[in-house]
């Protein structure tokens, strides 16, 4: 301020009131345009929430936002192009980046007013978006035949509805998969792992292979949800019950319990290896790694390992009854309630799943196709020996899966990460199975309140 | 020493006042001066309004509030105090980096400065060479809170990192230091003690402001060097002390790019590195608690502002400024 202005009074002291006003004025001005502006561009934002029924043929640029690598994104790439060649009025604003950090991005993008017209979801994160009102209710396109599921396992769209809304559409199915380096297993004579073995089984395997071959034999999921619910399932639980938890302090304690004892008999690698393994991470899985011989992830991840490592790798269900399994879907297409263009939306996601070009173009990259006939064209045309790997062993679990439990509520991104601390404090030794259990269960309740 | 104070109260004294009234002029060139002053200023105010100011204060709003992100401004409800109840009495986690963010900063800073006052003293000598070493101890620091840095660390720092192959000649069996919940969060102070850089730098223009003839008068009484380090250069340098201990603690409290690529955003193994600000960014953008998240960043800057608040008020007892009025 300047010392001769009084900031103040409108006393006219003579000269310094004609400086004062229009100074006053300007800063006010300044003050309305900086508050109005985001204000306004909020107002675009939200302003054209039109029904979405438009001209068909108006040239339309439809936004779109997955994860994945860069083979996914060339193969989402391709059947976007043949959308376009069939519908030359849409041209798609791609978007893709790695899974860490995805979903910070789509929650950022969708808080600023400005989330893609259709996105990539997983069964993680699903609930948090439907829950809340993010995602578009296909329902109606399914009814009308608009959004073609006729051809799909009833189970596999089931497991995109949330709160009675189908929030998103199974863009392929996979299921929990078991790899193990099947190199390492041969080289010293030890037998492959196979589809029904105990848990028991399982870790005294992991023992004999630990002892024979110095690479530990398989990573500890006790930090792992998907490995915890596939148990919780054959205990004749599961991960969630309507809006509670579906298991019990001593279920994760047991839990805890059967794989300290694993630990013990070093059948699994050291804590610090264990922590690196418990990333999401494909390329940090122990398997392909090389510090286990198994690593426990989805089926559909298969050919992505394999290009991270140079040995032949073998996928096989998780130990225990393998009808505690179930065909899941690896990840969905979901479309922005908000969306101008969510007729369109919804049309793309038809195509990606029942048009058999763009079935083909995409393979199994997001899991086995939904739709069961084009399904069985791809894996007659697959030659890639990882993809028809997955897929044998896929569709011989689907003979044996069990019925699709809920779709994981909204909480469940925390209580992941609950799973993972508690996990590591008993690994680490920081605390017994039963106090880590403890520990889990207090957070879980916060979580999902 | 005459010949070097001597031009400075001269200098504020008439000199300063002329430029006072230059400065006023005549009414009408005042006016277009100032409107002028403000439309330069314009972008500045535009951005600290757009970029600072509105978003702080919607964030001190939504800290009040349910928000969770996806929801649409319009349907957030008001929740009044009920974040800042669950921070203080009912979330463990809170508390837990709270505690990490607090032994990182009271290790990691005092470390850090006295690493850069160090070295300031060996590089402020007429050595050969020595403009070669001031850049190299200053490099890592220009490096910053870059992401390469942080995963180079956890490359070294591994298991089979570069840190444990050195112990190895020495016969050392190495720790998986940035996968042990017990080191991990030594490996970030590490990290941070090493970009001593910029406070040695600001260290080394104090050490040249102070004046010779006080080191030659010392001698003259028969202060050996350690005497002259504590009764000339600590009390001289102590401005530029002050003002790196402001600034270096604010700079622990934030750290969050290093703790966020070692843990892979997680704050593990077990929460050891989950420093306040990843704790609240996984609160906000993991979780999608953003009032919660909110109110967090909130009693974050009050925090911070009251720890700054004290340096103030205990610095007049240490801080001494050669060309007070006392002197």
């Amino acid at each position: 301020m300047h010392p001769a202005t009084p900031p103040t009074t409108d006393t006219p002291v003579g000269r310094t009131h004609r400086t004062a006003l229009p100074r006053r004025r300007l800063l006010r001005g300044l003050l309305a345009v900086t508050v109005a502006a985001p204000l306004m561009f909020g107002a675009a934002a939200c302003g054209d929430d039109d029904d979405g029924a438009a001209d068909p043929n108006a040239p339309v640029k439809l936004s779109i936002f997955w994860w994945g690598g860069d083979a996914r994104a060339k193969l989402t790439e391709d059947a976007l192009a043949l959308y376009t060649r069939k519908h030359p009025n849409v041209t798609f604003e791609k978007t893709w980046q790695a899974n860490q950090g995805y979903f910070d991005k789509l929650a950022t993008l969708t808080a600023g007013g400005n989330p893609p017209d259709l996105f990539q979801i997983d069964d993680n994160y699903l609930a948090e978006y439907a829950a809340r009102n993010s995602t578009l209710d296909l329902t109606s396109y399914q009814k009308s035949g608009k959004l073609d599921t006729s051809k799909f396992p009833e189970s596999l769209w089931q497991y995109g509805v949330v709160d009675g809304k189908l929030a998103g559409l199974a863009a392929g199915e996979n299921t929990q998969g078991l790899v193990y380096n099947k190199t390492l297993l041969t080289r010293h004579n030890l037998p492959e792992p196979t589809t029904g073995m105990s848990w028991e089984q399982h870790i005294a395997w992991a023992e004999q292979v630990t002892a024979r071959t110095k690479v530990p034999g398989t990573q500890d999921p006790s930090a792992d949800y998907k490995a915890f619910w596939v148990w919780l399932r054959q205990q004749g639980k599961d991960l969630y019950k309507g809006n509670e938890l579906g298991f019990t302090a001593e279920d994760v304690t047991r839990w805890f319990e059967l794989w300290k004892g694993a630990r013990d008999r070093k059948a699994t690698p050291t804590p610090d290896v264990i922590h690196e393994g418990n990333a999401t991470d494909i390329t940090k899985q122990l398997v392909v790694t090389g510090k286990a011989a198994t690593s426990w992830v989805w089926a559909n991840q298969m050919p992505d390992l394999k290009k991270n490592t140079k040995d032949e790798l073998g996928v096989i269900a998780y130990p225990g009854d393998p009808s505690a399994q179930w065909a899941r879907a690896s990840m969905y297409w979901s479309v922005f309630k908000g969306s101008k263009n969510r007729d369109i939306a919804v049309d793309v996601i038809n195509f990606l799943n029942n048009d058999q070009e763009a079935v083909k173009l995409l393979g199994t990259d997001r899991g086995l196709p939904s739709n069961l006939d084009l399904r069985r064209v791809v894996s007659d045309g697959t030659t890639d020996p990882a993809m028809k790997q997955s897929i044998a062993v896929e569709a011989e679990l689907t003979q044996k899966f069990g019925k699709s439990p809920q779709v994981p509520i909204k909480g469940h991104s925390k209580v992941k990460s609950e799973l993972i601390k508690a996990a590591e404090n008993a690994q680490y030794g920081r605390a017994t199975p039963a106090q880590a259990a403890a520990q889990f269960i207090e957070a879980c309740k916060s979580a999902i309140a | 020493m005459a010949l070097t104070t001597a031009p400075d109260p001269t200098r504020r004294g008439p000199g300063s006042a002329r430029a006072h009234t230059d400065r006023r002029g005549p009414g009408r060139f005042r006016h277009s001066e100032g409107l002028a002053g403000y439309v330069f200023l314009s972008p500045w105010l535009i951005g600290l309004m757009g970029v600072t100011a509105v978003p702080m204060l919607l964030s001190l709003y939504l800290s009040f509030t349910n928000y969770d992100i996806l929801t649409p401004f319009s349907e957030v409800e008001w929740v009044g105090l009920a974040n800042y109840e669950r921070m203080f009495t009912a979330d463990p986690s809170y508390w837990h980096a709270v505690r990490v963010t607090l032994t990182f900063a009271l290790i990691a800073v005092p470390l850090k400065l006295a690493a850069a006052l160090g070295v300031a003293l060996l590089l402020n000598r007429a050595w050969r060479g020595v403009g070669l070493f001031r850049g190299l101890f200053y490099l890592p620091s220009l490096l910053g809170g870059s992401v390469a840095l942080a995963i180079v660390w956890v490359n070294m720092f591994n298991r089979d990192g570069a840190f444990n192959s050195l112990l190895s000649l020495f016969g050392i069996q190495g720790k998986p230091w940035v996968n042990d919940p017990d080191w991990a969060l030594e490996t970030l102070m590490v990290l941070a003690i090493w970009q001593f850089g910029a406070p040695m730098v600001i260290f080394l223009a104090g050490l040249k402001q102070v004046p010779t003839e006080l080191y030659e008068a010392a001698s003259v009484d028969g202060a050996g060097r350690f005497r002259q380090f504590r009764n000339v250069t600590l009390p001289m340098l102590s401005p530029v002390i002050f003002f790196n201990l402001v600034l270096e603690t604010i700079n622990g409290f934030q750290g969050f790019t290093a703790a966020f690529v070692l843990s892979n955003g997680t704050g593990g193994p077990v929460d050891s590195t989950l420093m306040y600000t990843l704790n609240l960014y996984i609160t906000g953008f993991t979780e999608l608690d953003m009032g919660y998240a909110s109110a967090m960043a909130w009693v974050f800057l009050l925090a911070i502002a009251v720890i700054t608040a004290v340096f103030f008020s205990t610095g007049r007892f240490w801080v001494h400024y050669s060309d007070g009025e006392d002197r």
